[in-house]
């Protein structure tokens, strides 16, 4: 059968990946120019008219400094938060490898968060900072910890950071965990008969054979950090004063809240250009780090 | 190929889970009864009446043979209706604010003008001159008190018409502190309360409303020296030095203050006569009410709350609506007015205060019961319903700095100047 005809690989393209490719164009291809041609028009998210207006709702975008304040606001926070998130989960990771008793318990108890949704895990550390830290902080007279955090500015974005890092460490735990495993034991050993250290072994020998597993992370977590909304809405709502509010809700609030729907959008698409550059970047650079054995 | 392919779905894959992330929490409630009728849906906003619609909605089914299902999304009213217009889906009837009709109204609202019960109210909304909304209830703000509380201290009957000047609330106010209470005061630091409810009585009491909004949108009010604006702030001074909260105000939780009103930890708070259907779960005093903000001023607005039509139903206008089912939207709002059992959900099972002269309301909880005086004595002062979409957003932050201390009255003054004058005017 000759498998070169281009019948043969439409027929075979078809089969493999027609149906993810229909629902793929059905739910972001269309949605995506359907909302590209939104970016023209000054629709208010209800009306039957769709005014157009040109470049009207980008000018509006640029001066728009809320927006460019909550997207400064998300890049600091998926800064600190990627790097907090990776951190702690790579040292999970090393943990529950290490043979330490019980370690398939400590892997499952510390995925659970993550199966939280981002809607109840707000309410629940809304709970937790506002009252149960406060209560202990006061019985106990210290100091930082007997008013709510979630009533300053940089206190309000610190528990944001918090609760991110408690939600998705244990998930990117479970790909450094399979990081560690792919690391075969015969170049383990031989490193430490050629005299390394545990030290050693992890930074020479381990990370650099696992970078993939760095990279999927660092992509899942800084995609995950600029698009975050669950956590934001429930658990500060964009208090105090508007401060906690990310790029995602701003262009929630303006698209939906503020009926400028046109905007919203193009504000919309200018976060994806921000997420679509950051990712493509970092696994530019992440995919030319990587070595095999 | 083969990469492209793999990449390809994972892309597809994490798109899915994205957008499933992104749901808001609506909540449908269907009657269950479906015998094959006219079916309609029912888009309830106040989160307080829904467990009690959803009863009726079954019970209403029953009886009349229309299916009716009853919906509640916590999201914006706005918002939410502009998914479900986006998706050509709309609600046969839905319950928005009076903002929302005259900004819908026009384009999916429908001319209801000839139904019976328009005669029976003051509060319909009309839009180009038909009929569009029709008024769910009263509802009206003002300072709420727990009586029983206060005369616990002061040992005499508490009138609120004494403390009209707020010379003469300060004083009381002295008087509860050196009796015992440490705080007599709790303040809602939700950008809604603070903007939506309490600085836009700023506006509306001002002797123009409408042409002091035209100044603030050309730049021209001096807010800042304005009279109102002092007096209402003089006002928010002291309510903020009364505070419990006063250490944290942004950290204060509604949900908290209002259990501490209900029990007479703290005797006033700003709010309306829909903070009932929290206070009630609270085991409240037995007397408790609304007065008006206490103000040193002559113009007699501390004599009234400031309040009137809350929450329009309309039917829909679309094709996507068949003639059925706007008669049974029409038949359903008839029965809530003229039919003994309608009145009785409304002012019994939901606690609203009617609208509409010829409904019974001697069934009230204690703060409807206030409005409910105020409004036969005339003493009810209009809402403003043309604020911008993004007015209790903006200004209620900036109040919350002022809450917070973070700014003083005339930065705050600056703000909200600032917040009008680059604001695009609402046409109405």
């Amino acid at each position: 059968m000759n498998t070169n005809t281009m019948s043969y690989k439409t027929k075979q393209f078809l089969m493999f990946a027609g149906v993810t490719t229909f629902i793929f164009c059905a739910v972001v291809i269309v949605p995506f120019l359907y909302g590209l041609y939104l970016t023209f028009t000054s629709w208010d998210g209800v009306s039957a008219s769709k005014p157009f207006v040109g470049m009207a709702n980008y000018a509006a975008t640029f001066q728009d400094a809320a927006f460019w304040q909550a997207l400064l606001r998300t890049a600091i926070y998926s800064v600190i938060s990627v790097i907090l998130v990776n951190v702690v989960a790579f040292i999970l990771a090393f943990l529950v490898t290490s043979g330490v008793k019980g370690q398939n318990f400590f892997r499952a108890g510390f995925f659970v968060p993550n199966l939280i949704g981002g809607i109840v895990l707000g309410y629940i550390w809304k709970f937790v900072f506002n009252r149960a830290l406060v209560s202990i902080g006061q019985s106990l007279s210290v100091g930082f910890l007997s008013t709510s955090w979630l009533a300053t500015t940089n206190g309000a974005m610190l528990c944001l950071i918090i609760v991110s890092v408690w939600q998705y460490a244990g998930y990117m735990m479970l790909i450094y965990v399979a990081g560690f495993m792919s690391v075969s034991n015969d170049v383990i050993e031989a490193a430490k008969i050629d005299g390394c250290t545990n030290m050693q072994t992890i930074t020479r020998i381990s990370v650099p054979l696992m970078v993939s597993s760095f990279v999927q992370c660092l992509f899942l977590t800084i995609t995950r950090c600029f698009m975050v909304y669950d956590v934001n809405l429930s658990l500060t709502k964009g208090e105090p004063f508007n401060s906690s509010v990310m790029a995602a809700m701003h262009v929630y609030n303006t698209a939906f809240t503020y009926k400028n729907y046109g905007t919203g959008q193009a504000e919309a698409l200018v976060l994806f250009v921000v997420c679509a550059v950051v990712g493509v970047l970092q696994v530019y650079i992440g995919k030319k780090a990587e070595v095999s054995a | 190929m083969k990469k492209k392919f793999i990449s390809l779905a994972l892309v597809a894959a994490m798109a899915v889970s994205l957008a499933a992330c992104g749901g808001s929490s609506t909540s449908a409630a269907g009657s269950g009864s479906s015998s094959g009728g006219t079916s309609i849906t029912i888009f309830n906003s106040k989160s307080e009446i829904q467990d009690q619609f959803v009863e009726l909605a079954e019970e209403y089914s029953k009886a009349k043979g229309v299916n009716v299902e009853v919906y509640y999304s916590s999201d914006t009213v706005a918002a939410h209706l502009a998914t479900k217009y986006a998706a050509n889906d709309p609600y046969t009837l839905a319950m928005v604010d009076a903002k929302d009709v005259y900004s819908l109204g026009a384009e999916h609202a429908l001319d209801v003008s000839g139904e019976d019960w328009v005669k029976n109210t003051d509060y319909a909304i009309s839009v180009d001159g038909q009929v569009k909304g029709f008024p769910v209830c009263i509802e009206a703000r003002g300072v709420m008190y727990n009586a029983t509380a206060i005369e616990a201290i002061t040992g005499e009957e508490f009138n609120p018409d004494d403390y009209k000047t707020l010379d003469a609330f300060t004083a009381l106010l002295d008087k509860l502190v050196a009796g015992g209470m440490a705080a007599p005061v709790g303040i809602m630091k939700e950008d809604w309360s603070l903007a939506a409810h309490y600085f836009q009585e700023i506006y509306e009491e001002q002797d123009d409303p409408e042409a002091f909004i035209q100044s603030l949108y050309a730049g021209t009010a001096d807010l800042a020296n304005n009279q109102k604006f002092n007096d209402m702030m003089d006002t928010f001074d002291v309510l903020m030095k009364y505070n419990y909260a006063a250490g944290q105000p942004v950290a204060a939780e509604r949900e908290v203050s209002e259990q501490k009103l209900a029990n007479g930890e703290i005797a006033f708070m700003f709010g309306g006569n829909w903070d009932w259907s929290l206070i009630k779960d609270f085991d409240p005093s037995e007397k408790m009410g609304m007065m008006p903000v206490p103000q040193n001023t002559t113009d007699g607005s501390n004599e009234k709350l400031v309040g009137g039509g809350s929450k329009y139903f309309f039917i829909d206008s679309s094709s996507n609506t068949s003639e059925e089912q706007v008669q049974a939207a029409k038949d359903f709002l008839n029965w809530l007015v003229s039919d003994p059992e309608g009145n009785a959900f409304m002012t019994e099972r939901c606690a609203l205060v009617p609208a509409f002269s010829n409904v019974n309301a001697d069934a009230l909880d204690p703060l409807s019961f206030s409005v409910k005086s105020y409004a036969d004595a005339g003493k009810l002062i209009d809402n403003y319903n043309y604020d911008p979409d993004d007015h209790y957003s903006i200004v209620g932050a900036a109040m919350q700095k002022y809450l917070a201390g973070q700014i003083d009255r005339a930065g705050f003054a600056a703000e909200v100047e600032n917040y009008w004058s680059s604001t695009t005017p609402v046409e109405h």
